[in-house]
């Protein structure tokens, strides 16, 4: 066991032509708050996807929440990605026909929690987030803003140990952006959660504890901005 | 610096002395250099020779003399004039970081190891001002003052950046 968040031991991705990640390692502890930055293409959001488990390397060990995701069953891996590992993308990619609580239900009724709990739950992490009112509402009928605000609920509700957000801001303009951020932060630290966080702007960097810098799918530089 | 308008700014709701003038400048600007008082006496001593301020008071109240100044109408349309006007936008300053780097790379070094200490240094910065706005959310004037110096500062990162991938391609070439 280890008492770190995630642990990734000289990863390495290669897409059919493109080699995107040449052996990277990383270490976030709970609670922190990592940056992942680099010129387009140096394999940010493949990181990413490997450490949340949505993508498996072809060399290197990915540890979630102390758990070697390569000794796993496909079904077990799956529940841990769902249970320890929240996600939220640049478009909040929330499913279209269903409204925002029961979006947010979801990964806990994929766990066998019974409807009620659920989306008592999904309530609870939708007001908290600030779209209570904009429950029964479908994706469709929101702002960008409004989605994203329930994605970061839906990344949270299962109270995972990190959660995974690659490019929050892309969708939004600067003060919305802003707004964002400042919640997915007092989000990830009021659930204990880290978080790992792919971006090009380096106001949203800024936020981070520590920033990771990768080009031609290593890792640059590595600082400490807390 | 138009520390002289800015005065005149500050003066604009009602007179002031010298000692609230310099404290309404500092809180007006919190991430900036505070005003100098002898800087804050001498505008106003210019100001009222200029006939955009006045005295209105020289009440002492037990103290020592504190002299109020108030504007004048030609003041307030100084003032009005100044805050129409767009600037120019600054051309040719060439930063100290600009000349490090430049420096560096004259000079045969590796200039990669500097570039990510300022990069760090920048992001830095801009926690430190988030940090700082976090605490007076409605005070939107401040955080208007503090965006500005965040998005400069983003300038200079993405200066940075592209400094740090054009030097990293070079030594690769070079390999």
């Amino acid at each position: 066991m280890t008492d770190l968040a995630l642990e990734l031991l000289r990863v390495e991705y290669a897409y059919r032509r493109d080699v995107a990640l040449r052996g990277v390692s990383l270490k976030v502890r709970p609670g922190e708050v990592v940056a992942i930055t680099g010129p387009s293409g140096c394999g940010k959001s493949t990181l990413l996807h490997c450490a949340a488990g949505i993508l498996r390397p072809q060399a290197g060990t990915v540890q979630l929440a102390g758990q070697n995701l390569a000794d796993l069953s496909e079904a077990v891996r799956t529940r841990l990605r769902r249970t320890q590992a929240g996600v939220v993308l640049q478009f909040g990619q929330l499913v279209p026909d269903l409204t925002l609580i029961d979006n947010v239900a979801l990964p806990l009724l994929l766990e066998g929690h019974d409807r009620a709990g659920a989306r008592r739950a999904a309530m609870e992490w939708l007001d908290r987030v600030g779209v209570g009112e904009d429950a029964t509402a479908v994706p469709g009928e929101l702002s960008g803003g409004q989605n994203q605000r329930a994605a970061v609920a839906r990344a949270l509700v299962t109270g995972p140990a990190i959660v995974f957000a690659d490019e929050p801001t892309g969708s939004l303009d600067s003060l919305a952006g802003e707004q964002m951020m400042e919640l997915l932060l007092a989000s990830v630290h009021n659930g204990g959660a880290a978080l790992v966080l792919v971006t090009h702007d380096n106001l949203v960097a800024a936020y981070a504890d520590r920033e990771v810098r990768l080009r031609d799918g290593a890792v640059q530089h590595e600082v400490a901005l807390s | 610096m138009a520390t002289a308008e800015l005065v005149l700014g500050l003066l604009h709701n009602g007179p002031a002395h010298g000692y609230d003038v310099k404290r309404g400048h500092d809180a007006w600007f919190p991430d900036s250099r505070p005003l100098a008082f002898g800087q804050v006496y001498t505008t106003l001593s210019r100001l009222e020779r200029d006939n955009l301020v006045e005295v209105v008071d020289r009440g002492s109240e037990g103290g020592p003399e504190r002299t109020v100044y108030g504007l004048t109408e030609q003041g307030r349309a100084h003032l009005a004039d100044w805050l129409a006007e767009p600037i120019q936008p600054a051309l040719g300053a060439v930063d100290e970081m600009v000349r490090k780097v430049v420096a560096t790379i004259h000079t045969g070094e590796d200039a990669t190891a500097f570039l990510a200490r300022q990069r760090a240094s920048h992001l830095r910065r801009i926690r430190e001002l988030r940090a700082a706005s976090t605490d007076s959310d409605d005070d939107t004037p401040a955080r208007l003052a503090r965006d500005f110096v965040a998005v400069h500062l983003d300038a200079d990162l993405r200066w940075l950046d592209g400094a740090l991938d054009r030097i990293t391609e070079l030594k690769e070439t070079r390999r």
